[in-house]
């Protein structure tokens, strides 16, 4: 029993890690292409890894914070009060982070640009784990109709 | 309790129960002497009770007690979760939480929420949460591989 116990620990510990894991490289991933958009609009067609290494780990930390400071707010069921600091402190976690990394030119344009993207990604993202569920919702309601059906018959 | 068994060569085959009081333990024997698998005993206000198996929407565990709650009544049952899960036969009855067993033929509708947990909404109205470490079995479950 114990020793199920300890597995089912590590398996929660696990299926959470991997979430975070995922949400960093998503997340990286919608940086990535608006910080391409504004090296192209610059002339610039070379990216720094430095920034890119910055990046990922802002985007790991982040995901810490948001999955265990904000309830996971993107995968929220509604956004309230605190799905929505957590949106609004995160994202201002990224503003500094990008203001004093430079990975915007420190330009205060892009910045706010950067701010309103990352809201609207978080948006995004809310609506589409909604959307899912919603889904899957019904997958799930089909299945549960099918079962009893079944039981009544073998009854 | 006493035990005496014996075999016989001859005759027909009986039994005979000598109780002092009418306990769920001697209704359980009786039930299973009368055939009566798919009924439980168990103890509400009233006193001693019988339950279908198909009336139970969910067992629930209290402070080391289990409770069977059917649509008007909550019968206080012997033994724990696990060995009522071990006890009923077939697979509509599902283990969803640490404290919970639920009727699946008596859930009315389900819905995802996040951290892949379910919420159940039994055919009385109650929503019984059907926990993240017991979901992707109660799936499995609906799809009919166990």
């Amino acid at each position: 029993m114990n020793e199920k116990k300890k597995i089912s620990i590590w398996e929660a510990y696990l299926t959470k890690e991997i979430g975070i894991e995922f949400k960093a490289c998503l997340y990286f991933f919608a940086i990535l292409f608006l910080y391409c958009v504004f090296r192209i609009i610059e002339g610039d067609y070379s990216a720094q890894i430095l920034h890119l290494a910055e990046m990922i780990f802002t985007c790991y930390i982040i995901g810490y914070i948001q999955v265990y400071c904000f309830g996971n707010f993107d995968e929220a069921e509604k956004l309230k009060g605190k799905e929505i600091t957590g949106m609004i402190v995160c994202t201002a976690v990224y503003c500094v982070v990008s203001y004093f990394g430079g990975w915007f030119y420190k330009n205060l344009i892009y910045t706010l640009i950067f701010v309103a993207y990352l809201l609207l990604t978080y948006v995004c993202v809310f609506f589409i784990y909604k959307s899912k569920r919603q889904i899957d919702d019904k997958i799930l309601n089909d299945e549960l109709r099918l079962f009893q059906a079944e039981h009544k018959k073998s009854e | 309790m006493k035990v005496d068994i014996q075999r016989i060569e001859e005759g027909e085959e009986s039994v005979v129960l000598r109780y002092k009081e009418l306990t769920p333990k001697i209704n359980r024997i009786i039930g299973i002497l009368k055939d009566e698998e798919d009924r439980l005993w168990g103890r509400n206000d009233a006193g001693s009770v019988s339950v279908n198996l198909e009336a139970i929407y969910y067992v629930e565990s209290v402070d080391d007690k289990i409770f069977a709650y059917t649509k008007e009544d909550v019968i206080r049952l012997e033994g724990s979760l696990n060995s009522f899960i071990s006890e009923v036969r077939g697979d509509t009855f599902f283990r969803c939480s640490k404290s919970m067993i639920i009727n699946v033929n008596k859930v009315s509708a389900l819905k995802s929420l996040s951290s892949n947990r379910i919420d159940a909404t039994m055919e009385n109205g109650e929503h019984i949460m059907i926990s993240r470490r017991y979901a992707s079995d109660f799936r499995r479950l609906l799809r009919g591989y166990k």
